[in-house]
């Protein structure tokens, strides 16, 4: 087991390392640079030449992967051409934005996804398992980019709710708490949505393949009422597939959501990301690409686990 | 002699009107709706909006619309040019002379001037703020703009209140120039300038305390990815005309807010009063509707000073192993393409109608500049098609499509920017509208990077986009119109000018830039764009009218056509309480 | 009932792209500059004094441009006619009131009409790129299962660099060294390429954990005892215990295609301007107007609903249940929001 977790991690490292290496190369392949979208074209060419040197940007792509990596086996990913700070100070910053929504995301879309799939999976037919599979699928079937559009657009349009951002301006420090969540409703609800939709599509596929199993059925026959079959034996045969993506999920949304996270003015990581890439700002985006790395590398390792208490079987 | 006489006219005028302004502070200003003349109320929140974050606060480091906004707020120059009006308007500099045949200014900067932190402002923090800007290690993005022809200002300090600025050249524009740079304070900057880390100074992880500036504002907290919040600075040396000392408000925040869909609905439901962007057409009808119903005013400030700008490669030899070479750089082409595209159509369809064809560089909104009788190439297909034929363009084959003596397609590329819905619906109506006459266009829509380095690299047929432009002053745009400028998009950093032309514009510009004599210099400037307009470097289709909204309780704006729109007065703007 | 329901969806959207020519009312690039974001033409059979007659439209007359309002002329009926220029149903008089069932995009273009020539493309797409994921997830994931061990290992990690690496400067260096101006045949191929090497990381994770996992049962032990060859058990007992799970994938890869095109076209991957597809159509309608003023812009959006509710209801009565299908829609969301 030991050596298990200890190979899994010496993968995790070669994972970050790979990744954010090939994203410093492919960024610096991609065509033109952070000074050409920083300084426009109308900049003299000495300007730029100067900029280049300041940033370092006239070394040779090996020249430059080495310096970083040199610098990247102390931990100094560099400092973000855009920002100026070092990757390490932005992007725990952010992450920690990220984090909070996701994780309420996650939980929502759980509390909701999975106890409507267990409901559509264990009954066959019925109004209210088509409309919930109906309304499964609109949110599967949706662009994120629309979803968190039409959510923001409702909370505008009601009042109910802020249209973005993740403070009040000026909001009091008793009422920050209360605030916080306020902010949270419309950008949660645009990633957990479609997650909920997804919960509930496997768990619902997954509960009727059990439901029809035997054991189930001679559980029943011995006269145990239906409920408690469904919550409770058949529930945990079925939880398999569900626990087998949950880690990874962790994983993509601990990355943060470029949609979501733009629509919804969410200071998160994924929006980091996406001004790094536009920007051409290497460094950051290498740094960005490690911490997704490493959010999925943990996740999987996670999602194996959970599956291993679930289902023995597939453990080493 | 008539040169001589005309010089001190000019001077006398402008003398006038920097002691009525100095001695009125801002009672020189204008006063759009009658607002000005009331008695503000003071105090207030304003919340506005920006797309990006800021890429530092120091702006003499970047050159980004967010850090012009923090720029806007804390810092104040020498002179501002009053958006509205284009004139100068002596700011921390009280008044000025000229001597030396207009090369040397001498000026006297306002007393009892203090930095938000409470240190007196004084000459050395001028001398250090150019030091700091032409610095080499700086590399800052405002240095072009200060300098003649790559050669800088000299500015010396006289005495503690009186600042000496040398020009290397005559320069007509004189002092309008230092309305691009922000006055920095040396007592905080000057280890960092010495240290060789000026450009890296003021990040954006600098406690916000430690930024100090001259203007209206200060820095008192930035979340990131969420806001920048501005409080009044008790120091801020200006006052109305009453006396009441300036800013209006208690407090501007700047909201970021990255979509533009997002951006519009909060003005519409009151998270914000305004935005630091105008509104673009396909926004007009919700703001409209916001506005019927009395939450928010639209303005509607008139026609842009710019127009996006369609050009060709025109880089000698740029097509020499290429078969298209006897066609792709006439001047024939060039106008043909003028004639064929409907500019009504093409205001109609990517403007929503709010927009107004123009010809050249110039918008009539340019007032000053603008030359109404330079040549135009009015909408005619069938003039366009025989032009095409004199390069040797014709329908060889019947098929609609015109042919090369070679009966190769004549078909070329065009780039544009992805992301940027006029310049994409531009390029679809000139992609429309030429295949009318035959000519096949293939627009690619690029992501800016890409874009920027193949325009730069002069690999590409034709291009799309929008360059932005400095001033109205052609003058204060050299790069755009010399051969030699870095601006100059069809061909830009030629050693020698490549056409007659081009040679001709330089002269003409050259003489444009130094005479003193504003009637000259606007005779040159016509010349120089009957010039364009012959030739058509670039081909400019339509300039839009500019929108901006401000909700209800916004008072004493002062909107100006240019960016930004209403910041730029930032000081006087209040709210109802 | 509901199979057959499923079917007849997915037939549905089959003859709306194959018969798009002679369905559309207008070819997918025809634009109507009067007409930007009008809204849809509904036919009449009764008009405003209670008279009957043969199917009508009413024009639109522009009231602003500038806030792209139009009013029904309701004192002008026109006609529409069948089985003309090739089309099966269009209106009599074009220039005054083309018929645009599912009103004008915002070039003035009919939405209806690019809807249908949009099909073609997107679920062409879609289909080919996610059959394209399968064979490579099954393969990748079938090997990584059975073999286990260092190959495991190596093939797994590979998926996870797949999933992590920023896909939007994969596509720009491609963007680069390709030449500016790409057939659209070349598009499609490119396109269809990239999701199968995007997607196939989330079909061999599952192919290779069902793989496993039933390498381990009863029976997969007793025919091995047998002496079935490797390649044999693989194919003929272990694959297809995965089936019902890539079933499941396909459909969920498929949406997240269509939407992802539109997301390659940002850096320049993407069909030239006139081509429709359902999700630069979608892409178009991402504003705030849309919703607002425009619904019929987001037709699109319906039509993947129906597409994926046929493709939903065909599989499960297929009697096949997913197992682990979920990293799809995640992937899904990556590609589609950068």
């Amino acid at each position: 087991m030991i050596s298990y977790i200890a190979r899994r991690l010496a993968f995790a490292v070669i994972l970050v390392f790979t990744v954010s290496s090939a994203s410093l190369v492919l960024a610096r392949l991609a065509p033109g640079d952070y000074v050409t979208t920083s300084l426009g074209i109308d900049a003299r060419r000495e300007t730029v030449e100067r900029a280049r040197a300041r940033y370092r940007l006239d070394r040779s792509i090996g020249e430059q992967y080495r310096d970083w990596i040199v610098g990247a086996a102390r931990l100094d990913f560099g400092r973000s051409l855009v920002y100026d700070r070092p990757v390490t100070d932005l992007i725990p910053e952010r992450a920690a934005n990220t984090a909070v929504l996701a994780l309420t995301a996650l939980a929502a879309a759980t509390l909701i996804g999975l106890p409507l799939g267990i409901i559509t999976g264990s009954r066959r037919g019925g109004v209210a398992a088509w409309a919930i599979r109906a309304a499964s699928l609109v949110l599967l079937s949706m662009p994120p980019l629309l979803t968190s559009l039409f959510l923001v657009f409702a909370a505008a349009r009601t009042g109910w709710l802020p249209v973005g951002g993740m403070s009040a301006a000026g909001a009091a420090s008793e009422g920050a708490t209360f605030d916080l969540l306020r902010h949270l409703v419309v950008p949660a609800a645009a990633l957990a949505l479609p997650l909920a939709a997804m919960f509930e599509r496997l768990q619902a596929q997954a509960m009727s393949e059990v439901v029809g199993q035997p054991f189930v059925l001679a559980t029943l026959a011995r006269g145990v009422p239906r409920a408690r079959v469904v919550w409770r034996d058949a529930l945990k045969a079925a939880l398999r597939p569900v626990a087998a993506v949950y880690g990874l999920v962790v994983g993509t949304l601990l990355s943060g959501s470029f949609a979501v996270e733009v629509i919804t003015a969410w200071p998160g990581l994924g929006r980091l990301m996406l001004d790094a890439l536009r920007a051409r700002d290497v460094y950051l985006v290498a740094g960005c690409a490690a911490a997704g790395s490493m959010f999925l590398a943990a996740g999987t390792l996670m999602s194996d686990a959970a599956l291993a208490l679930v289902d023995p079987r597939t453990s080493e | 002699m008539t040169r001589h006489t005309r010089n001190v006219r000019t001077f006398t005028t402008a003398a006038l009107a920097f002691v009525m302004a100095a001695s009125g502070g801002c009672r020189s200003k204008p006063r759009p709706g009658g607002e000005a003349g009331a008695t503000m109320s003071h105090g207030g929140d304003l919340v506005v909006s920006v797309r990006t974050e800021p890429r530092t606060f120091n702006r003499l480091a970047a050159r980004d619309t967010s850090t012009d906004l923090v720029s806007i707020l804390t810092q104040a120059k020498l002179v501002r040019i009053n958006r509205v009006t284009q004139e100068v308007e002596p700011w921390l500099a009280e008044s000025w002379t000229r001597s030396d045949a207009g090369l040397r200014y001498t000026i006297k900067l306002r007393p009892n001037v203090t930095f938000s932190d409470g240190h007196p402002f004084t000459a050395d923090d001028v001398v250090f703020s150019f030091e700091a800007v032409y610095d080499e290690k700086t590399g800052s993005a405002l240095a072009d703009s200060l300098q003649m022809g790559g050669r800088k200002l000299r500015v010396t300090a006289a005495d503690p209140s009186t600042v000496v600025v040398a020009f290397p050249a005559p320069f007509a524009p004189g002092l309008r120039i230092l309305d691009n740079l922000p006055i920095v304070p040396r007592h905080k900057l000057e280890a960092a300038l010495k240290a060789g880390t000026f450009a890296s100074a003021w990040g954006l992880s600098t406690p916000p305390a430690d930024i100090v500036g001259l203007g209206p504002f200060v820095l008192s907290e930035y979340a990131p990815g969420q806001r920048l919040v501005f409080t009044r600075n008790t120091h801020y040396w200006r006052t109305d005309a009453s006396g009441t000392p300036l800013p209006y408000l208690d407090r501007v925040t700047a909201d970021i807010i990255p979509d533009e869909s997002a951006e519009i609905l909060s003005l519409e439901s009151g998270r914000i009063d305004m935005t630091f962007s105008s509104v673009a057409p396909e926004s007009y009808a919700l703001v409209k509707r916001a506005a019927d119903a009395g939450r928010v005013k639209l303005m509607d400030l008139g026609v842009a000073y710019d127009a996006d700008s369609f050009w060709f490669n025109l880089k000698p030899g740029a097509f020499a192993a290429d078969a298209r070479a006897p066609w792709l750089q006439r001047d024939e082409l060039r106008l043909a393409i003028s004639m064929a595209v409907d500019r009504q159509l093409f205001a109609d369809t990517v403007f929503l109608g709010a927009g107004v064809p123009v010809y050249g560089p110039e918008t009539p909104s340019n007032k000053k500049w603008y030359a109404a009788d330079a040549p135009r190439a009015p909408h005619d297909p069938a003039r366009a098609r025989v032009l095409l034929g004199s390069v040797g363009l014709s329908d060889r084959n019947g098929d609609g499509a015109i042919e090369d003596a070679g009966n190769r397609p004549a078909r070329f590329t065009l780039l544009t920017q992805k992301g940027r819905p006029s310049l994409e619906r531009g390029a679809a109506v000139i992609r429309d509208e030429l295949k009318k006459v035959g000519l096949v266009v293939d627009v690619v829509s690029l992501e800016a990077g890409a874009l920027i380095q193949r325009i730069l690299s002069a690999t590409y047929d034709s291009v799309y986009f929008d360059p932005g432009t400095t001033d109205t002053d052609p003058a204060i745009n050299p790069d755009f119109w010399f051969s030699s400028g870095s601006a100059h998009l069809w061909n830009m950093m030629q050693k020698a000018p490549a056409t007659e032309w081009e040679k001709r514009i330089d002269e003409l510009m050259a003489r444009q830039i130094a005479s003193p004599d504003e009637a000259e210099r606007k005779r040159l400037f016509d010349e120089v764009q009957r010039i364009f307009a012959e030739h058509l470097p670039v081909i400019y289709f339509v300039a839009p009218r500019v929108y901006v909204a401000a909700s209800a309780r916004v008072t004493n704006l002062m909107p100006a056509v240019s960016r930004p729109q209403l910041l730029w007065a930032a000081d006087t703007i209040a709210v109802k309480q | 009932m509901t199979r057959l329901f499923g079917w007849t969806l997915l037939a549905a959207a089959v003859v709306a792209a194959s018969g798009a020519p002679l369905l559309a009312p207008h070819a997918s690039d025809d634009q109507f500059r009067g007409l930007l974001n009008a809204a849809p033409t509904f036919p009449h059979l009764v008009d405003d004094s209670g008279h009957w007659h043969r199917p009508f439209i009413y024009p639109w007359t522009l009231v602003s441009q500038l806030e792209q309002r139009y009013e029904q002329d309701r004192s002008t009926r026109v006609g529409l006619v069948w089985f003309t220029r090739g089309r099966l149903v269009g209106s009599a008089d074009d220039s005054r009131a083309p018929l645009m069932l599912l009103g004008a995009d915002s070039y003035g273009r009919d939405v209806f009409s690019r809807l249908l020539f949009g099909a073609r493309i997107s679920l062409a797409l879609s289909i080919v790129a996610a059959l394209g994921s399968m064979l490579a997830g099954v393969l990748i994931g079938g090997l990584a299962g059975y073999i286990g061990g260092g190959v495991d290992d190596l093939l797994m990690r590979a998926s996870d660099f797949v999933l992590v690496l920023p896909a939007m400067y994969v596509a720009l260096a491609l963007r680069s060294v390709l030449p500016l101006v790409l057939a659209s045949g070349t598009v499609f191929g490119l396109l269809a390429a990239i999701f199968a090497v995007v997607g196939a990381p989330f079909i061999s994770r599952g192919v290779r954990a069902i793989v496993r996992a039933e390498k381990q049962l009863d029976y997969a032990v007793a025919v091995a005892s047998l002496g079935a060859g490797h390649a044999r058990l693989l194919a003929r007992h272990l694959l297809p215990a995965a089936r019902g799970f890539i079933v499941v994938e396909i459909t969920m890869l498929v949406p997240a295609f269509i939407v992802a095109e539109a997301t390659l076209s940002y850096v320049g991957l993407g069909f030239p301007d006139p081509v429709a597809s359902w999700g630069t159509m979608l892409h178009d309608a991402s504003n705030v107007r849309a919703f607002a003023d425009f619904p019929w812009l987001l037709s699109p959006a319906a039509a993947m609903f129906l597409v994926v509710l046929g493709l939903n209801l065909v599989m499960e009565q297929s009697g096949v249940a997913p197992v682990m299908g979920a990293p799809v829609a995640e992937g899904a969301g990556r590609l589609q929001s950068e």
